[in-house]
């Protein structure tokens, strides 16, 4: 019998995705996953069955968190502009990543990802057009990672335009 | 060294060469089914590689066989652990192969598409 698994599925998936987030997928090792996740080489396999087996399963699970979050908001877009101007690595830079470095090459983490933006579009259509506003939010979130203030403008964009309505 | 194959509905490991006399083994069929990813591991021959039996283990130069470690079989045919490729195994004899393969990213992209979860 194999040994039988003997650490939080879910805390590991949470902190792989921290860490794919971060740097993106070809960027991490399997040295660099059994390093930071305290996890066996052999048990990460037996869990997820590959290196890419754990990376979809931490975009599935922030995609799964993103939609029950907005679900439970009462102001979806104030989550959403917070994740924007977050000095965390979260979920939208997974996102990011996962666009940028696999997109195209790999339909099933590519369907994931457009997947995932179809409901932010959901959200920010309540600033108008949903898929320009949610472009703008993400490119602000981009130039957050480079280290732009972007707080301002993300107040105003998601503010601003609600006062209009 | 092995060749790593689709024929089908199953995935072919082929050792190339001498590493069939290291291994013990010069094929491996198993279901695509039964295949639930691969991974390219530079790292793995680091590991503990538990109790060979059968198989030959040179520590820095070649580890081939079969290798019972935490209750699983691990088959290894790896010399150059920059080019060795972990294949995740469900339902087999061996719980996963660790073989060394040419163009490793290529092989691992070819297996990850074929067992698409």
């Amino acid at each position: 019998m194999a040994r039988p698994r003997t650490f939080d599925e879910v805390a590991v998936v949470e902190s792989a995705a921290e860490l794919f987030a971060r740097r993106g997928f070809d960027a991490v090792s399997i040295d660099d996953l059994v390093g930071h996740l305290g996890v066996h080489r052999h048990s990460l396999y037996r869990t997820f069955g590959s290196k890419r087996g754990l990376y979809l399963r931490a975009l599935r699970a922030v995609r799964k968190q993103n939609s029950s979050a907005i679900a439970a908001a009462d102001d979806p877009l104030r989550i959403l502009c917070a994740a924007v101007v977050s000095e965390g690595i979260g979920g939208l830079d997974l996102l990011l990543m996962a666009a940028i470095e696999q997109g195209a090459a790999d339909p099933e983490i590519a369907a994931e990802v457009t997947g995932a933006f179809a409901e932010l579009d959901a959200v920010t259509a309540a600033l108008g057009d949903g898929t320009m506003s949610t472009a703008t939010l993400l490119g602000l979130r981009l130039r957050a990672r480079a280290g732009d203030d972007v707080a301002r403008l993300a107040d105003e964009f998601t503010g601003r335009t609600q006062t209009d309505r | 060294m092995a060749e790593v194959s689709i024929d089908g509905t199953d995935l072919v490991v082929r050792m190339a060469g001498l590493d069939k006399l290291w291994a013990l083994k010069s094929r491996l069929v198993i279901p695509l089914a039964n295949v639930r990813g691969a991974t390219v591991d530079p790292g793995i021959i680091k590991e503990r590689k538990g109790i060979r039996a059968p198989g030959t283990h040179l520590p820095r130069v070649i580890t081939a066989g079969t290798f019972h470690i935490d209750g699983e079989r691990v088959f290894w045919d790896v010399r150059d652990p920059d080019k060795a490729v972990v294949i995740e195994l469900a339902d087999e004899r061996y719980a996963r192969l660790v073989v060394q393969v040419d163009n490793p990213a290529d092989v691992v992209g070819m297996i990850e598409k074929a067992c698409a979860r």
